[in-house]
C-alpha cells in the first residue's frame, strides 16, 4: 500500500510546510548564530568583520566584562540548578504519592488544585509574588509583623532571602508539571505487587523502596533531566521578581547573555555566549544521561 | 483497590492543607484587586475591609497607556493562528512520515531528534535578528511564525501512529478511498485526542511565552497580555498591588478557564510527552 508516484508527491505536499517552518525558523536561526559568533556583529550596524575565536577567546579569558557577564551568569543559573531541581523532584514526589494513596473520588480534584498554578504565566506569577514578598508594603512582611516580628524582611533585596523567594515562586508554578508525570508513573505500577509486599508484612517505606522505586524510576530521571533543563533557563522570575539584584546575585545566565545582545549591542559575542551556554546543557544531560546508563550495566 | 474514606482522613487532612497552601496566592491575587490602594500595602489580611471597583475602573481609564484589552486580542489571534498553524502543519508531517514513504525520511526525522536536544536560547537572538533584518519587527508574523518550527508536535504525532495499527487505512484504500479521504474519515478521527493534546500544549506555550514576544515588539499596541504584565510590573503599577493584581486577574482568567476546561487533556499530554 502507498506505492507510486502519486503517494510520493502527496507525501512531498504534506511533509514540506513543516520542513520549510523548521528551516526558516530554527535551522537558519541555529547556522546564522555560529556564523555570526565568529564575527564582530552589532545588533544596529551589522557585521563589522570576521573575527575567528575572538569572541570565544573574549567570553573565556577572565578578567573581561563578557567573561564576567557570563561566569557570573553561568555561576548563578548552576547555583539555581543546584537548589531547585531536588525541591521540585522530591516534593512532587512526595504529592504524588499523596495524590495516589488519596480515595479515588478525592484524586482529581487535589491533583488539579496543586496542578494549576503551571497554567499561569511566568509574568503573572512573578506580579503575585513580587508583591507577596515586596519588602515594604508586601503581604508576607505584613502578616509577619502583625505577629509581632519586629523588622520587615527583606526578602528581595537581600540573599539568601531573594533566592528563597525566587525558589518558592519557581517550586510553586511548575511542581504540579513533575506531579502530575510522577502520578502517571505510579498508575502504572502493577498493584498485585502491593498485595503481595502486604502479605510479606512490608511497611510503607519498604513498599516505597522495593515496589515503587524501581518502577518509576525512569521517569524520575526523565524528570530530573526535564527539570534541569527548565532550571537552567531561568529568566522571567529573575527578570521580574528580583531583575537580577541583589548585587547581581540572582543575573541568570540568559539575563547576562541578553545584556551583551542588546545593553553592550555585541550580537556576535552574545551568540556565542548563547552556544556555550548550549554546549554546557548538553554536556551536562549527556552527562546525567551517561551516570543512568552506566549504573544500568 | 480502594481505601475506605475514614482510614484516608490524616492523608486528606494534610492533603487540604497543602492545596490551601497552593491556592492562597491565588486567593490572595483575587482579593487584592478588590482592595484600596493603602489597604493593599498595608493590610494583614486576605478579605479586604472596603471591597472596592476602583482597580478595574482604572483599567478601563488607563488604556491609552495600558491598552490590556488590546493585549488580550493580541494573545487570543496569536495563539489562536497559531495553535492551529501547528496541529495542521505537524499532523500532516507527522502522517507523511508514518505512513508515506517520503523522499529524505530519514535526514528530516534526523533533523527533528537533533532539535529536541538543542537548547532554545541557542536559536533565539538569532531568530530575532533575522525579523530585524526583514523588516519585521513589531508585526504578529514574528509573534506567530517561530512556534511552527517546534518539532515537539510532529514527533508526538509520529509517535503515536507509529503505535497506531495499519488495519483499518488498508481496508479504507482497498475499498477505493483517495488519500485525501483516508486522512479525512480514518486519520483525523484516530488522532483526535493527541491531536487535542498539542493543541493545548501550544496554546499554553504561545500564551505564556514571555521572552521571545519581549524581544520582538517595540510598541504598546503589539503587546501579548503576558508581556504586558511584565510591562505593568516594571512601570505604572510598580507601586500600586491593588491594580497589579487587578490587571494579572484579567490576564490570568482565560489561562486558567482553557486550563480548566482542558484539564482531561493537559492530563494526556503530560502522559504522552512530558515536555514542558
Amino acid at each position: 500500500m502507498y506505492k507510486g508516484a502519486s503517494y510520493k508527491i502527496w507525501s512531498v505536499l504534506m511533509v514540506s510546510p513543516f520542513v520549510i517552518f523548521f528551516l526558516l525558523f530554527w535551522a537558519l536561526p541555529l547556522g546564522l548564530g555560529i556564523w555570526i559568533s565568529f564575527h564582530n556583529w552589532n545588533v544596529s550596524a551589522g557585521n563589522l568583520g570576521f573575527v575567528g575565536l575572538d569572541n570565544y577567546k573574549m567570553i573565556l579569558t577572565s578578567g573581561t566584562i563578557y567573561n564576567n557577564l557570563f561566569i557570573t551568569g553561568l555561576k548563578n543559573t548552576l547555583y539555581f540548578v543546584v537548589i531547585s531541581v531536588p525541591p521540585l523532584v522530591l516534593i512532587a514526589l512526595g504529592l504524588a504519592l499523596i495524590i495516589d494513596n488519596l480515595p479515588d473520588k478525592f484524586k482529581t480534584i487535589y491533583r488539579t488544585i496543586f496542578f494549576i498554578s503551571y497554567s499561569i504565566s511566568v509574568t503573572a506569577v512573578s506580579a503575585i509574588f513580587l508583591w507577596l514578598f515586596n519588602n515594604n508594603g508586601g503581604f508576607v512582611n505584613n502578616v509577619l509583623m502583625s505577629l509581632g516580628m519586629k523588622d520587615a524582611v527583606n526578602w528581595l533585596g537581600e540573599q539568601p532571602y531573594a533566592w528563597l523567594t525566587i525558589l518558592i515562586a519557581t517550586v510553586w508554578w511548575t511542581i504540579g508539571f513533575n506531579m502530575m508525570l510522577f502520578i502517571n508513573a505510579l498508575n502504572e505500577v502493577d498493584s498485585s505487587l502491593y498485595e503481595a509486599a502486604d502479605l510479606d508484612g512490608a511497611g510503607a517505606w519498604a513498599k516505597f523502596r522495593y515496589v515503587t522505586y524501581p518502577q518509576i524510576k525512569n521517569v524520575g530521571f526523565f524528570i530530573v533531566i526535564m527539570t534541569v533543563i527548565a532550571s537552567f533557563n531561568l529568566y522571567g522570575q529573575t527578570r521580574l521578581i528580583t531583575n537580577g539584584g541583589p548585587e547581581q546575585s540572582t543575573n541568570s545566565l540568559i539575563m547576562n547573555i541578553q545584556t551583551s545582545v542588546f545593553g553592550m549591542n555585541q550580537l556576535g559575542i552574545g551568540s556565542a555566549m548563547a552556544l556555550l551556554m548550549g554546549i554546557i546543557m548538553t554536556v551536562i544531560l549527556g552527562f546525567q544521561y551517561w551516570l543512568n546508563y552506566r549504573k544500568k550495566d | 483497590m480502594k481505601r475506605s474514606t475514614r482510614k484516608a482522613i490524616p492523608l486528606l487532612t494534610l492533603a487540604t492543607i497543602i492545596a490551601i497552601l497552593f491556592l492562597l496566592p491565588l486567593i490572595w491575587m483575587v482579593f487584592t484587586s478588590f482592595k484600596t490602594l493603602s489597604e493593599s500595602m498595608a493590610s494583614s489580611s486576605i478579605l479586604p475591609q472596603v471591597w472596592t471597583l476602583e482597580n478595574y475602573t482604572g483599567i478601563f481609564s488607563s488604556v491609552t497607556e495600558a491598552p490590556i484589552f488590546r493585549w488580550l486580542f493580541n494573545t487570543t489571534f496569536i495563539t489562536a493562528i497559531g495553535t492551529i498553524i501547528v496541529v495542521v502543519v505537524d499532523i500532516l508531517a507527522a502522517y507523511a512520515l508514518a505512513r508515506l514513504n517520503v523522499p529524505g525520511k530519514k535526514v528530516i526525522l534526523g533533523m527533528i531528534f537533533a532539535a529536541l536536544a538543542v537548547p532554545g536560547i541557542v536559536t533565539l537572538f538569532p531568530a530575532f535578528y533575522m525579523f530585524k533584518e526583514v523588516g519585521l519587527l513589531d508585526s504578529y508574523i514574528p509573534l506567530i511564525m517561530p512556534y511552527t518550527a517546534s518539532t515537539m508536535g510532529v514527533f508526538l504525532v509520529y509517535n503515536f501512529l507509529l503505535s497506531f495499527p495499519k488495519d483499518l487505512e488498508e481496508a479504507a484504500y482497498l475499498d477505493g478511498a483517495s488519500q485525501w479521504q483516508i486522512l479525512y474519515h480514518v486519520i483525523f478521527p484516530a488522532i483526535k485526542p493527541v491531536a487535542m493534546t498539542l493543541a493545548v500544549i501550544t496554546f499554553l506555550a504561545i500564551y505564556n511565552d514571555y521572552l521571545w514576544p519581549s524581544l520582538v515588539t517595540n510598541s504598546n499596541e503589539m503587546k501579548t497580555i503576558t508581556l504586558g504584565i511584565a510591562t505593568l510590573i516594571q512601570g505604572s503599577n510598580f507601586v500600586n498591588p491593588a491594580k497589579m493584581m487587578a490587571s494579572t486577574v484579567i490576564a490570568t482568567i482565560p489561562a486558567v478557564v482553557i486550563f480548566l476546561l482542558a484539564n482531561k487533556h493537559i492530563v494526556k499530554s503530560v502522559t504522552n510527552t512530558g515536555i514542558k
